[in-house]
């Protein structure tokens, strides 16, 4: 039932962010500028999207998502421009049924009077940004995505071994932090021990390290420890793309353990399907060197090379020759493979 | 699974020592023993696992345990939470 095979894991996710803390946080970032008073921050964006409301202007309400945030370009604009202030008003006065979290003008564009008095009248916020609607679409709804991305906190290690992000899981006193810090003492960077935030973006599960334990370890025997300053900046790093799921596993018996290495394993973690290796824990293996391999292997097969499977290939290749061959050339199909006469 | 709230009465919360006394305490015992604080679940047979929750003082904390020794983990940490994890005797 533990975490530690990441089946059981709590998946969080937020569920509002308050206008307020959006404003803060990235009032430089999106060249924000409030328009309304400081009242109309009570509101909250609860969903991920940006809604260009140029139909709901037009008239056509039957449809109309006015939950997202509502960005107004030069299209439309220039269309409330173009209606004249009486019209607009009627426009406004439609418009007023809808409660939205947050009204934006891009561009820098001033808005019209009566687009401001319906925002103060609602209650909600109007911002104008100096960003264009293409850049702030893509910018916000990055931010945006990342906010109300689900996240999870596990029992595990992530550590960048040639620049591919490991996550180490495995019983309580497996021996990962062990492993870990020798990984590190080798040069390779560590995000978190013990404890690792993944988020979910897109495709991707990112880790991340927990902004109370930082770089601290446990070493049994020892204390707590801290990587970064006995290590130096370069053995850490604050976050990394979740590559592959390295599972540490007392030695059994009766255990399946992979030899061929020709089929991947993968572990489902928040719907990402992350490629898993078993590794059994004997007194004496190096899980260190193992640890290293396992990241060149996987980046040779980002570079589409499949050590196991080309040595497949080649024992296919031979096996083919040896059978078309009959057994008095097959001697000498030997003598050339122990002698590089082949080639 | 036995499921419990145990709450958390001492001065300063879970920090370093308490979070070593109960990593230490569930670490004698065969059962896995989760606790959930906040919406995150961590393993409390590891101590930087406790510390991350930052377990703030009169707060609740939800204690899962599974395994053949779990009511003995209970009254091992019942006892552990009653004593305000020895706070009172030592210098924190």
């Amino acid at each position: 039932m533990s975490s530690k095979n990441l089946k059981d894991i709590i998946i969080q996710r937020r569920k509002v962010l308050p206008v307020q803390d959006f404003f803060t946080e990235f009032k430089k970032q999106f060249c924000l500028d409030l328009k309304t008073s400081e009242q109309t921050f009570n509101t909250s964006i609860t969903e991920p999207e940006i809604h260009r409301p140029g139909l709901a202007l037009a008239g056509f309400t039957e449809v109309f998502s006015y939950q997202s945030i509502q960005m107004l370009g030069t299209t439309e604009w220039s269309f409330l421009e173009s209606m004249g202030a009486e019209k607009r008003q009627k426009i406004f006065a439609v418009l007023q049924k809808y409660s939205s979290p947050l009204w934006v003008l891009c561009h820098g564009l001033q808005p019209h009077r009566e687009l401001l008095q319906m925002c103060e009248s609602l209650n909600i916020p109007l911002m104008v940004s100096n960003l264009g609607t293409a850049d702030f679409v893509k910018e916000v709804s990055y931010e945006l995505q990342q906010w109300f991305s689900p996240f999870t906190v596990v029992h595990a290690s992530l550590v960048d071994v040639f620049g591919v992000g490991m996550l180490y899981i495995g019983d309580s006193n497996v021996g990962k932090s062990e492993c870990v810090l020798d990984l590190v003492e080798r040069g390779h960077r560590l995000v978190a021990d013990d404890s690792v935030k993944l988020v979910r973006g897109g495709k991707n599960i990112i880790g991340h390290s927990d902004p109370i334990l930082g770089h601290h370890m446990e070493i049994r025997g020892v204390g707590i420890i801290d990587i970064r300053s006995m290590f130096g900046i370069h053995a850490v790093r604050n976050s990394k793309k979740v590559e592959i799921i390295i599972e540490l596993q007392y030695y059994e018996e009766n255990v399946h353990y992979d030899r061929t290495g020709l089929d991947v394993k993968y572990q489902d973690v928040m719907g990402v399907q992350i490629p898993k290796v078993v590794i059994p824990v004997l007194p004496g293996k190096n899980i260190t060197v193992i640890s290293e391999v396992v990241a060149m292997d996987t980046l040779m097969k980002q570079a589409g090379v499949d050590s196991a499977e080309v040595f497949n290939q080649n024992l296919l290749k031979a096996i083919q020759n040896k059978k078309s061959q009959n057994n008095s050339q097959d001697n000498i199909f030997w003598y050339r493979q122990i002698s590089g006469f082949n080639e | 699974m036995l499921v419990k709230k145990l709450k958390v009465m001492n001065k300063s919360g879970v920090h370093a020592r308490p979070a070593g006394m109960i990593a230490d305490l569930t670490s004698k015992y065969k059962s896995d023993v989760f606790f959930v604080y906040r919406g995150v679940r961590a393993n409390a047979k590891s101590i930087l696992n406790l510390m991350m929750l930052a377990i703030v003082p009169d707060t609740e904390v939800e204690v899962e345990v599974d395994g053949p020794d779990a009511s003995e983990v209970f009254a091992a940490l019942e006892k552990l939470f009653d004593e305000r994890f020895q706070e009172e005797n030592q210098d924190t």
